[in-house]
């Protein structure tokens, strides 16, 4: 545990490896969370900038991906309250009415996906997209967003519930349960 | 056999079952169509969700977010912050810098910049004096440990460098307004010609910041580094070599074990 000033270099040099192998899922994530390509990488600098200044208080061997997730998620939830105190955001009711069902079954409008995407609460859509888009174990989505892994999957569940209906895919199956 | 629950089917279709699992979930769908649209329906939107955000990823990184030229700016932004500190120092005395950096600003230093000024500061006052550099002297060793360990929560050993060459003058303890337990302690060493040598240190509860950093004062280098318990500032007029390796010897001598594990020596 305990290094000396020389091992120490050798540390940073890994670290910035390690940090630079997850900048484009940052961005990915960040993107998909801002819809802006320069307030995601805004945000993707300021985590990184966040993660160099307090790498002191990441001295375990622990996953780096998880911890810059964490600081981002952070940071973009710290701006959305900013900016809904100054009342930049959009209102959900002044988001253009959605389209029409798809007219073909199975068939998911890209356009209308993303607009499905943004009416979510945002505990959901953050949740949806760790596992959805960044392809993450449901056990560190639920570490990056600190919660129980049962709560995650009842994120992700309400999330696709709420999708579904909001790309106009027909009402949910029966579900049988087999012994 | 489990019963395929909905949470199971999800998951499914997130790739996060296992072999077992998987393939009961196979069987499960085979037979009911109903399970099978709901999984399609799943994957439909994580190719959707795919589809509109994954490019991102491939894009080319703009240089802007590339970390080692983040940490080159960031630690550029710090030394301007230092050397201005340093010739303040040297212009108008200790209590001036100290007040620099402590300034209300949008950029203020950080908490690891201040203990490496105060080090700096605390060094050019006591090496300069003759009776009174240290409070307790270096050949009550065990008594200085025990009393330091105390005063700064931390277990401190007394380093020794007659192997560099360099007797132990003493220690004392100093204030520490800008971190949690507000303590620091000072030892001083000494060699040969009568130069002298100073460590700075403090718990590192509450510091955050680099765990190394090296930084040139004038005619003195200051050498500082942290661990999850206690950071250290070297500071003295060595050769930068030769203050590296000082720093190997204290930092594995310095490091806190058990108190069966002590150096006590003079």
């Amino acid at each position: 545990m305990l290094e000396g000033p020389s091992a120490i270099r050798a540390v940073l040099d890994q670290f910035l490896d390690q940090l630079e192998a997850c900048v484009p899922a940052l961005r990915r994530y960040a993107r998909a969370l801002t819809r802006n390509v320069d307030l995601a990488d805004d945000l993707v600098q300021d985590c990184l900038e966040r993660a160099l200044a307090k790498r002191g208080l990441f001295r375990s061997t622990g996953p780096v991906r998880a911890w810059l997730f964490t600081i981002l998620l952070n940071l973009h939830r710290n701006a959305r309250r900013s900016s809904l105190r100054r009342g930049t955001q959009v209102d959900i009711d002044d988001l253009p009415e959605m389209a029409t069902p798809a007219p073909q079954p199975g068939h998911i409008a890209l356009a209308e996906m993303a607009r499905a995407i943004e009416t979510l609460p945002p505990e959901q859509k953050e949740a949806l997209l760790l596992v959805a888009l960044e392809g993450l174990p449901y056990q560190e989505a639920a570490d990056i967003l600190q919660i129980p892994i049962g709560t995650l999957m009842s994120r992700l569940g309400r999330a696709r519930a709420a999708l579904r209906l909001a790309t106009g895919t027909p009402s949910e199956p029966h579900l049988r349960t087999v012994k | 056999m489990t019963p395929i629950t909905r949470d199971m089917l999800m998951a499914y279709c997130d790739g996060q079952l296992g072999d077992a699992d998987r393939s009961a979930v196979e069987t499960h769908l085979a037979a009911n169509p109903d399970a099978m649209a709901e999984v399609a329906l799943i994957q439909r939107q994580n190719h959707a969700i795919q589809t509109l955000f994954a490019p991102a990823g491939a894009e080319p990184v703009p240089a802007r977010l590339k970390p080692a030229r983040l940490a080159e700016a960031q630690k550029s932004r710090r030394w301007q912050t230092l050397q201005r500190a340093a010739m303040i120092t040297a212009l108008l005395g200790i209590g001036m810098a100290a007040g620099w950096l402590l300034r209300p600003s949008g950029d203020s230093p950080q908490l690891y910049d201040r203990l490496i000024a105060d080090a700096v500061s605390a060094h050019t006052v006591y090496v300069a004096e003759n009776r009174h550099a240290v409070e307790v002297a270096g050949d009550d060793s065990e008594h200085l440990s025990t009393w330091l360990s105390n005063r700064l929560a931390t277990n401190l050993a007394m380093p020794d460098l007659s192997a560099q060459g360099l007797t132990f003058l003493g220690g004392r303890l100093l204030p520490a307004p800008a971190i949690p337990g507000g303590r620091a302690a000072q030892l001083m060493y000494e060699d040969r010609g009568g130069e002298r040598l100073t460590l700075y240190i403090t718990p590192a509860q509450g510091v955050d910041g680099p765990d190394y950093e090296k930084i040139a004062f004038g005619a003195d280098t200051a050498l500082y580094w942290a661990n999850t318990l206690i950071t250290c500032t070297i500071v003295g007029n060595e050769q930068p070599e030769t203050l590296q390796a000082i720093a190997n010897t204290v930092f594995s001598q310095l490091s806190p074990g058990q108190p069966a594990e002590r150096v006590y020596r003079g």
